[in-house]
């Protein structure tokens, strides 16, 4: 379990959250501190005052994966297999098995075209992918995701989900603005302007949010309202 | 006026886009998938990249403006004031159209992606332009932003808009569809009979025609006018 006791960064205040394993959507309007939250989370932003630990250890002790929402900002490297194997190589992974772990992830996400490529030349939504394999390649426990599906179609989002549940994560994290995504996610988080406004499975927030237009389209249709 | 790609063909190690076509005035929506080219074909659309072979030939067209991908490529300013002034456009009516108001003196670079974006798209569709080639101008938008972007774009009369984009939740009532389907531009024609034979179309409207409903148009409020829809 994820706990977050009376954090406090700039606007941001939560003063109790807990939240399970599993896969987390985090949705609200432009502006409302998701990316702050997710960062404070991924331990790369630190809170004024208030705690967050996983199962009672710091949240910097914990291998976390992350992937910014702007795909540019995740690039280190020249070449996408390069990319990929950073975390490895990081870790002083010998080369021949971390090559050997690019290949098979690559592969395993029918991605294998990219691994040559420059990361120059790839689009937005190329980048983007790569950056997920790379977050994952680690196996991390914890796996935060800003808006990276923004960038992608839907058949792109459909490999991104399949390479998450692969991943292995206990805990996902996920900002998005797409609905239908985040009421399949198992539990959804919705920040507003005020802060964390709800908390809870799809449909306890969702069924609080049928007058917005976060309310997903397919729900909507489905109910006939 | 019109815009027209004569056989034109990029190719790199890994990449190919082939297309010919013309774009009459009206809204044109382009999709295809990642790494298809959409974003090669509005460079090439708005003159920033020449194609390995073919011509764009331009008819009547005189202002031009292409909207990147990402907002934060477009920045020339060091406040959102001087970012607007750069559009040559008044800050409070352009910060009060991005919902951004009293936020003269800010950074540009501490807004979020979407606020940048909603900011970015503020002063592009603040102006007119012959041709407005908007490459995924609602990625990073959440659904109150895309929904009221998209009736922005959707009212715009006059000249050719080309809407490059793979969302495929909130989206504009246009006249024309195309789509990138194995690195080739397809004309699939004018809008509803072009969402037919749409192949990639949003799950949302691959529902509806499963169930054979058909909507007038792709707005949110075309496709729950056809949800709700008693009659043919």
């Amino acid at each position: 379990m994820i706990d977050i006791a009376d954090l406090r960064f700039r606007d941001l205040a939560i003063p109790r959250l807990h939240i399970p394993p599993g896969h987390t959507a985090v949705v609200g309007p432009n502006g409302s501190g998701k990316t702050t939250f997710l960062r404070l989370i991924a331990g790369l932003l630190t809170p004024i005052s208030g705690t967050i630990t996983v199962d009672g250890r710091e949240i910097g002790e914990i291998e976390t994966g992350f992937v910014n929402e702007f795909p540019d900002r995740n690039i280190l490297f020249y070449r996408v297999r390069d990319e990929i194997a950073a975390p490895l190589r990081f870790r002083g992974i010998s080369c021949n098995k971390t090559l050997e772990m690019v290949d098979a992830i690559v592969s395993r996400a029918g991605q294998a075209h990219l691994a040559p490529r420059l990361l120059k030349q790839l689009s937005g939504g190329e980048k983007t992918l790569v950056a997920l394999l790379t977050a994952v390649i680690s196996s991390p426990r914890i796996l935060i995701l800003d808006e990276f599906d923004s960038h992608l179609d839907q058949e792109s989002i459909s490999l991104s989900m399949d390479i998450i549940a692969c991943s292995g994560a206990e805990y996902v994290i996920q900002c998005t603005q797409n609905m239908e995504l985040a009421a399949s996610c198992d539990q959804v988080l919705f920040l507003s302007e005020k802060g964390l406004e709800l908390a809870g499975t799809p449909e306890e927030v969702f069924s609080r949010l049928r007058r917005t237009c976060f309310y997903p389209i397919l729900w909507r249709i489905r109910d006939g309202t | 006026m019109e815009l027209e790609f004569v056989d034109i063909r990029v190719e790199r190690d890994y990449f190919l886009i082939q297309g010919a076509g013309i774009f009459a005035p009206g809204i044109h929506l382009v999709s295809g998938r990642v790494g298809s080219g959409k974003t090669t074909l509005a460079m090439i659309a708005a003159g920033l990249k020449t194609p390995d072979s073919g011509r764009v030939k331009r008819h009547g067209i005189g202002s031009v403006m292409l909207s990147m991908q990402f907002p934060e490529q477009h920045l020339t300013g060091s406040t959102l004031e001087s970012e607007i002034a750069s559009w040559h456009l008044q800050p409070c009516p352009v910060l009060a159209l991005a919902g951004l108001p009293g936020r003269e003196k800010d950074d540009p670079f501490s807004l979020s992606r979407g606020e940048l974006k909603r900011l970015h798209l503020a002063c592009i569709l603040s102006r007119r332009f012959d041709l407005l080639i908007l490459d995924e101008p609602f990625s990073a938008l959440d659904c109150r932003e895309k929904m009221a972007t998209a009736d922005r774009i959707g009212s715009i009369r006059a000249g050719i808009t080309l809407i490059f984009t793979h969302e495929n939740q909130h989206l504009p009532r246009v006249d024309y569809l195309w789509e990138i389907r194995e690195s080739a531009l397809e004309f699939l024609g004018s809008v509803p009979d072009a969402l037919v034979g749409w192949k990639n179309k949003p799950s949302v409207l691959a529902d509806l025609h499963k169930r054979g409903v058909y909507p007038k148009n792709l707005s949110t409020a075309d496709i729950l006018e056809a949800a709700c829809r008693t009659h043919d």
